[in-house]
């Protein structure tokens, strides 16, 4: 884009002004005239963070892969970028034009966290977009969004225009067909909506009613305008014949994941029962080693990125890791390019594996046990077992690692202080492992650094009807933690509760939360996922200035027959899985994995990857 | 193996290229072009390239050099061409020639400026200035590895010539000491302006040439 002399002098103000003006290698400038969409893509945070993420890159690539669509990427502007944008007048634009999002077609946002929902509203505001679905006419644009949070939209139904459900390669295509057909056709923007709501994948929650029992419940939600009752999610079946970029958009600021990313599969064949992701995405549906290879070698050729990232939400359960280790370093090695594994689980660390990916830098380990004490990965169906963990410690230490970092939760359904407690005393068995380690680097010391966050119960989990702790009980919880450290090779992190509980109300929320969300809006806040704006005391005034009380939908239990308020959203798990999980769950009982035998949760319905896939205990 | 030296633009969104991510950008630029390039010899093999001089952020910059090291013989015309597929459009590379002088050499730096006046007209801007410049000390704040110090810029500011161009606009044409060890940053007239005139500046900088310490352009 060309810097305006008014965005120049806002530029020599503020911290990395790099992140607001486009130029990118391989960004796509196109001319306006020719187009007949626009699309912003809005990531709500910041450069840096949006950059990373594998999602909007594929949207970006797809979309202006069309002749006449223009997709152009827009981030929020941190505090000091926004408040000299307000006071001077300019409005939020598009890093490829410089044009206001208010000039475009569709603004797009893609949910990745609760926390982020304040930024989605003032990114609207600072774009000249009207917030509220009912206030936006004909010439405004088209709000959409989609991402793991449109599982449960609600707090954002009355700012939103449209969601998507489930994957978003072909909807989002669709849904732009259906708009330059209205246009050309001079249908309006609720006849467009009314058109759309017909898509699958498609939630336009303004034909939705909610009505609500006396004690703040829901009775019923009912669609208007034949709008069907229940919208099922989409899903990408092959992903071989799916759209993936050849490309990337090569920033020149330091960002957190400055790679090139393949992605070897969706969903996980887990169930680990805290974890949303591991039942929206489902079923697993994998990329055959020949395309995920081709599609890294292509994206180092593109971007000059030396450091390729296979991703998933587990990347060592991609049934031919070795083989597709064993065919990347084909290349790899000649064209001097790094691979490495996100993800790894404690049981899916091998000799092998590090063998293969060796040329990585030895920075630490990460590894997520989730829970301290065998009973309590049992009740979350992590199935990772101790003796598994001081086997993969001990294959690291021998390779020359000696820093690690172990995820926990706490305030996850059934822990006593002993599961507590047991944080530590793994933390402690790691220490000892290194020792214990005849192989390990010499004359190094070992760091073991333990991480507790405070476990927030997820809609579309077996847990979703769970409460979360109380904010005391975190706090009792905390100190329990860190009192019962006994070594200083063993630090214990952990984060005040606040914005766990904040992402609990929302995570859960219904539509009476866009009360709140407006109110919200209106006192200026933003950037909650973050410290420096995030104030517990300031969401408790909003939620006292619009009559809501947070704990009923963050510390309420609820009973397996309350109507929530994401049950007209199908993601194929069927809510008869999620409460037998739960009680299994109750009774520590763990559910096999996807590839060791089908549960019948229901995602069979979209008939394709895992769930049609023959299983080597069948064969 | 031999040496050559690179020149390039870097204007518009890359100038707020800083000097560690243009390092980066150009090593990337290369691995893409995939040209016959030594690489250090260490744990971790990465592109040699020097950047002979940093530039300000928010600076365009005319004549800017990096070095590199070739370990096969390659056709200028093929670098350029090759480089200029890989690298952002406000980045473009123009020409590439055997090194002359070191680095270290580099003693002065010369520079356009265009000022803009925000609480002044370009006239009254102009005749503050000038008379700013016929002071015995001007005294600015200046932020060093050490804390904040006072630093007297009256000497290296005093013989500036200002004019109005045609289209109205203030500007300068000025040569300052710069080494790698730091120099004389010309926004530094701009915090004098501030200090003593109560006069906001804001300025278009462009850097248009190095030379070394007996006036000769580097090359």
């Amino acid at each position: 884009m060309q810097i305006s002399n008014q965005l120049e002098k806002l530029l020599a103000k503020v911290q990395k002004p790099g992140r607001y003006v486009g130029g990118e290698q391989n960004s796509i400038i196109k001319d306006k005239t020719k187009v007949k969409t626009r699309f912003a893509f809005c990531f709500p945070d910041t450069y840096e963070i949006g950059m990373s993420h594998l999602g909007m890159k594929i949207l970006y690539g797809l979309l202006n892969e069309r002749e006449d669509i223009w997709c152009e990427r827009v981030f929020a502007p941190w505090v000091d970028m926004e408040k000299l944008m307000r006071e001077n007048h300019l409005l939020l634009y598009g890093l490829e034009s410089g044009d206001p999002i208010c000039d475009f077609d569709f603004v797009g946002f893609t949910l990745q966290y609760e926390l982020s929902f304040t930024n989605v509203l003032n990114m609207l505001e600072l774009g000249g977009v009207p917030i509220r679905n009912d206030q936006r006419g004909e010439n405004d644009p088209i709000v959409v969004a989609g991402g793991p949070c449109t599982c449960n939209p609600e707090p954002l139904a009355d700012f939103v225009d449209i969601f998507f459900l489930g994957a978003g390669e072909e909807v989002d295509l669709e849904v732009i067909d259906l708009y330059q057909k209205c246009r050309e056709e001079g249908k309006s923007r609720k006849e467009f909506l009314r058109l759309a709501a017909q898509i699958e994948g498609v939630y336009v929650p303004s034909l939705y009613q909610v009505k609500y029992h006396e004690d703040g419940t829901i009775e019923s939600v009912t669609s208007t305008d034949g709008a069907p009752a229940t919208i099922r999610k989409r899903v990408i079946l092959d992903l071989d014949k799916a759209y993936y970029p050849k490309s990337f958009v090569v920033p020149f600021l330091d960002i957190v994941h400055d790679r090139a990313v393949a992605e070897v599969f969706r969903g996980c064949i887990r169930g680990c029962r805290f974890c949303q992701a591991g039942f929206i995405y489902r079923p697993v549906i994998e990329k055959s080693v020949e395309t995920v290879s081709r599609q890294c070698r292509d994206l180092c050729a593109s971007t000059g990125y030396n450091e390729v990232s296979l991703s998933s939400l587990s990347t060592s359960d991609y049934s031919k890791i070795n083989e597709l280790l064993d065919e990347l370093l084909t290349w790899s090695k000649d064209d001097m390019v790094n691979v490495s594994l996100p993800s790894l689980r404690v049981d899916g660390f091998s000799t092998e594996l590090t063998d293969k990916i060796k040329t990585v830098r030895k920075s630490g380990l990460t590894f997520a046990p989730e829970a301290g004490t065998q009973r309590l990965r049992d009740v979350i169906n992590k199935n990772v077992h101790e003796d598994e963990l001081m086997k993969t410690m001990d294959i690291a230490f021998g390779a020359g690692w000696s820093r690690v970092k172990l995820y926990f939760m706490i305030g996850l359904p059934t822990e006593t202080d002993e599961d507590v407690t047991g944080i530590t005393r793994l933390g402690q068995s790691v220490v000892d492992a290194y020792y214990n380690c005849a192989t390990r680097p010499k004359g190094q010391s070992v760091s073991v650094t333990v991480s507790a966050a405070a476990f927030v119960p997820k809609p579309f989990t077996p847990f979703q009807w769970e409460p979360q702790d109380t904010m005391e009980e975190f706090q009792r919880k905390q100190h329990l933690l860190k009192s019962s450290i006994t070594t200083r090779k063993l630090t214990v992190n952990y984060h005040a509760a606040d914005t766990s509980f904040v992402e609990a109300v929302f995570a859960r929320g219904d539509r009476k939360l866009c009360a709140a969300m407006e109110e919200a809006w209106k006192r200026g806040f933003h950037f909650d996922g973050w410290d420096d704006c995030f104030s517990l005391e300031k969401w408790m005034e909003v939620f006292e200035a619009v009559g809501i009380d947070p704990a009923f939908y963050a510390k309420r239990r609820r009973s397996f027959d309350e109507v929530l308020p994401w049950d007209h959203l199908d993601y194929g798990i069927q809510k008869k899985f999620l409460i037998e999980e739960c009680k299994k769950a109750y009774e520590a009982a763990t559910t096999p994995n996807c590839r060791e035998k089908c549960s019948a949760c229901g995602a069979a319905c979209f008939k394709g990857g895992i769930c049609v896939e023959k299983r080597p205990s069948v064969v | 193996m031999k040496n050559v030296r690179v020149w390039f633009e870097k204007k518009n969104t890359a100038r707020y290229i800083s000097h560690l991510d243009l390092n980066r950008c150009m090593s990337r630029a290369f691995q893409k072009t995939k040209l016959p390039l030594w690489h250090t010899q260490g744990f971790h093999p990465h592109i040699f390239l020097t950047i002979t001089m940093p530039l300000s952020l928010g600076m365009s910059g005319l004549r800017e050099s990096m070095d590199i090291r070739l370990i096969e013989e390659i056709s200028n015309e093929e670098i350029i061409e090759k480089l200029n597929g890989a690298l952002p459009l406000d980045i473009r590379v123009y020409d590439v020639t055997e090194p002359v002088m070191r680095p270290s050499e580099v003693a002065f730096a010369s520079y356009e400026i265009d000022y803009e006046p925000e609480n002044a007209s370009a006239e009254e801007a102009k005749a503050k200035l000038e008379e700013l410049l016929t002071r015995e000390e001007i005294l600015v704040t200046k932020h060093t590895k050490k804390g904040p110090k006072e630093f007297d810029i009256r000497p290296y500011f005093q013989d500036m010539q200002l004019y109005i161009r045609e289209d109205g606009h203030l500007t300068a044409s000025h040569r300052l000491p710069i080494s790698v060890n730091g120099g004389v940053n010309p926004t530094l007239l701009r915090d004098a302006a501030a200090r003593y005139l109560d006069l906001d500046l804001f300025e278009h900088i462009t850097r248009t040439c190095l030379y070394n310490e007996k006036m000769e352009i580097f090359q």
